[in-house]
């Protein structure tokens, strides 16, 4: 007792003689856990602010009113919740939205459909060469899209003859931006997928064929209902892809909100010549990025459940 | 209802041969196991008839069809799984009518088949459960009932009782005889478990490295194996064996000797034969008086005893050197004998035993085929060798 309150007190005289930052530098050192705490809080605190600022600073641009678009603060100048409506008003804004919303939902089905085929195989055949096919699909997805785009041009604006018979027009329509969207981030579903159905055990296959499907009937009422988080995993990721997608929406339309093009093409159109509206921008950018935002926020859990568990066995 | 017929089918895979020219005639209505050690290709042969497995070569005939190459859903079987293989997302009345809602089958004749199945295997009031809230038994309840609904021609079983407690297990091969005598319905049914296969089948179709071995009545393969094989795999614990050789006055080995008189039976003077005797055919010499055809006596010494409450399991050695090898009963200086329990009977005590000559079975060597089964002189005997009729359960 009595040497612990000695030891105490002489601690206690050396504490008084340093300035705070030593005092709070021993303690760490005596208990590292408050260091770990307080290296979490700053890494969380400057990630939410990098992330979540731009956001900030898109609301500020968009309450302020257009005359007063020059030297804004952290706060608007002025408050003009108007620009949310005007957006509607100078452009068909929704159908901007709704054509992004149909190409990203039509090239989610597409891969979903192709890319379950495709797991199928990769996930429940063994035959000769499949890492190798497997490696090249996914190569082939890290691929720039720039490398594409002349051939892809070409044929989507038919100027590719095969045996005289010339490429469908696709330029502005929905597939010129959901077939090569699509195909690029295919890859990616497609290893998603093959790892879920491989974990399916044979046996309920084999029931099911027994039962009465056909193979791919088996996959469809048994092994896709069964890889629910996988199948929603590569889905969301695919439809948040596509939806954000610039390349080939920017390239493959012409800009007409009749022409299929893209909310991109949304926002840049409160741009002239001469004038921008950034608060329209803004504005328009806000309501853009809603849908997907909802779309995390529901599905987040299955999302990072989806993830891991493709990389974890049970 | 159908009889189920497999002419030459083989199955290879890359370099293994997994069935081998396998010929089965399942009649109409016949509870049939095929029997085997792990990988001897019984679930393969299973499987090929499922369609699960095309084979090589041979063609499958269900009924009068021809299904060597149909897919499994037109050949009308169902299959009762190992692993249960109940479909986890659906519940019971789900997974019990997912082949008839496959086949169109109307609301009300779908309800009427899943509840008559359902009461069947004494699982009513729980159709609306998932597998994940029910016990081991009641799934493969469930699995069996989804394969009763469909009403198949053919039911397939591969090892359903595999992973069950061992009481469970006992009851549940009741279960499954009640049902079939019900039904009358053809099954083939794969299991490596012997007191399944004995209990329940009417023929028991022994399988090794691909090949049939014997398909028969449990009985006449326990009495009347027809090679080496057959003997030692049927029966637990299983035979005991001896090599020797034919000798002018029957077989003769370093330990044991068998009189009987070559000239009657398919062996020669001089050829290389294996004997095999039951734990339970052979006695010690002072209760032998009941046998009526005993074998000259041999002394031995007991070294291990193993009394499981109805008999006692008696290690016999036949030298002072020899060591019990428990791992290998066929080792030549062994013998494993069982007597009744009330025998006293100690450890490391000489005793002198018997063997039953009715219950001794002949085999060659070369081939492993089976010779004879008793070896009691004609003259002695009531009937000629290999026909003696009484049960030995």
């Amino acid at each position: 007792m009595a040497t612990e309150q000695r030891q105490h007190e002489e601690s206690g005289d050396h504490e008084r003689d340093v300035g705070p930052f030593t005092r709070w530098v021993q303690s760490s050192i005596r208990n590292p856990q408050r260091a770990y705490r307080a290296m979490f809080y700053v890494l969380m605190i400057f990630f939410l602010l990098t992330t979540l600022f731009p956001f900030y600073w898109l609301l500020v641009l968009a309450l302020t009113p257009t005359e007063a678009l020059s030297n804004i603060g952290l706060l608007p100048n002025g408050f003009n919740p108007g620009a949310f409506v005007d957006i509607f008003e100078i452009l068909p804004f929704h159908v901007y939205m709704f054509n992004s919303f149909v190409i990203a939902l039509a090239s989610t089905v597409m891969v979903l459909l192709i890319g379950s085929l495709a797991g199928y195989v990769f996930g429940r055949f063994d035959f000769p060469g499949r890492g190798a096919l497997m490696l090249i699909l996914l190569t082939i997805s890290f691929f720039p899209p720039v490398g594409f785009i002349l051939p892809l041009f070409q044929l989507f604006t038919g100027n590719v003859n095969v045996l005289g018979i010339s490429s469908p027009m696709l330029f502005n329509t929905p597939f010129a931006v959901l077939l090569p969207a699509g195909a690029l981030y295919m890859p990616l579903s497609i290893f998603i997928l093959t790892t879920f159905y491989r974990q399916i055990p044979d046996g309920l296959e084999d029931a099911a064929r027994i039962e009465g499907t056909t193979r791919i009937g088996a996959l469809f009422r048994v092994i896709i209902p069964l890889s629910a988080p996988g199948v929603a995993t590569a889905g969301v990721l695919t439809f948040i892809y596509v939806y954000n997608e610039f390349f080939f929406s920017y390239l493959m339309t012409n800009g007409e909100a009749e022409n299929w093009a893209p909310i991109l093409w949304g926002v840049l159109g409160y741009q002239t010549q001469y004038t921008a509206q950034y608060n329209l921008m803004a504005a328009a950018s806000i309501v853009g990025v809603l849908p997907v935002a909802i779309l995390v926020v529901l599905a987040q859990e299955r999302i990072v459940s989806g993830l891991t568990s493709g990389a974890l066995k049970e | 209802m159908a009889k189920v017929t497999l002419e030459n089918v083989t199955k290879r895979f890359d370099d293994v041969v997994a069935v081998d020219d396998m010929n089965l005639e399942i009649p109409d209505g016949e509870f049939v196991t095929l029997v085997g050690p792990s990988g001897c290709g019984k679930s393969t042969t299973m499987e090929t008839v499922a369609g699960l497995t095309m084979p090589t070569e041979g063609t499958i005939y269900i009924g009068d069809r021809e299904v060597t190459t149909l897919p499994p859903k037109d050949r009308g079987i169902a299959m009762v799984f190992q692993n249960i293989a109940l479909f986890p997302h659906m519940d019971v009345y789900d997974n019990i009518s997912f082949g008839l809602r496959l086949r169109d089958f109307d609301e009300e004749e779908t309800d009427r088949r899943v509840d008559d199945a359902a009461e069947t295997v004494q699982m009513s009031g729980m159709l609306d459960r998932m597998p994940s809230e029910m016990s081991g038994g009641q799934r493969q309840r469930v699995a069996i009932a989804r394969a009763l609904v469909r009403e198949p021609d053919v039911f397939l079983m591969d090892e359903p009782l595999a992973n069950l407690d061992a009481k469970l297990r006992v009851h549940m091969r009741t279960e499954l005889q009640r049902i079939h005598r019900e039904l009358g319905t053809t099954v083939i049914y794969v299991t490596h478990d012997q007191a399944e296969a004995m209990t329940m089948s009417d023929r028991i179709a022994v399988i090794d490295g691909g090949e049939l071995q014997q398909i028969a009545p449990p009985l006449t393969c326990y009495n009347e194996p027809s090679n080496l094989f057959v003997a030692g795999f049927i029966g637990s614990p299983s035979m005991n064996f001896a090599e020797g050789v034919v000798g002018p006055n029957g077989f003769e080995s370093e330990h044991i000797d068998v009189e009987f008189d070559p000239s009657t039976l398919r062996v020669n003077e001089g050829d290389a034969v294996t004997i095999g005797v039951r734990p339970e055919d052979i006695y010690p010499t002072a209760t032998a008086g009941s046998v009526s055809h005993a074998t000259a006596e041999i002394e031995t010494t007991t070294d291990v005893l193993e009394p499981m409450g109805d008999e006692i399991l008696v290690y016999l050695l036949l030298t002072e050197e020899a060591e019990i090898d428990l791992e290998d009963p066929e080792a030549g200086d062994q013998l494993l004998m069982s007597v009744d329990p009330a025998s006293d009977i100690e450890e490391g005590q000489t005793i002198r035993v018997a063997l039953d000559r009715e219950k001794i079975h002949l085999f060659d060597v070369e081939s492993g085929e089976a010779i004879a089964h008793g070896l009691v002189q004609p003259t002695q005997a009531k009937g000629a060798a290999g026909t003696e009729a009484e049960g030995d359960d």
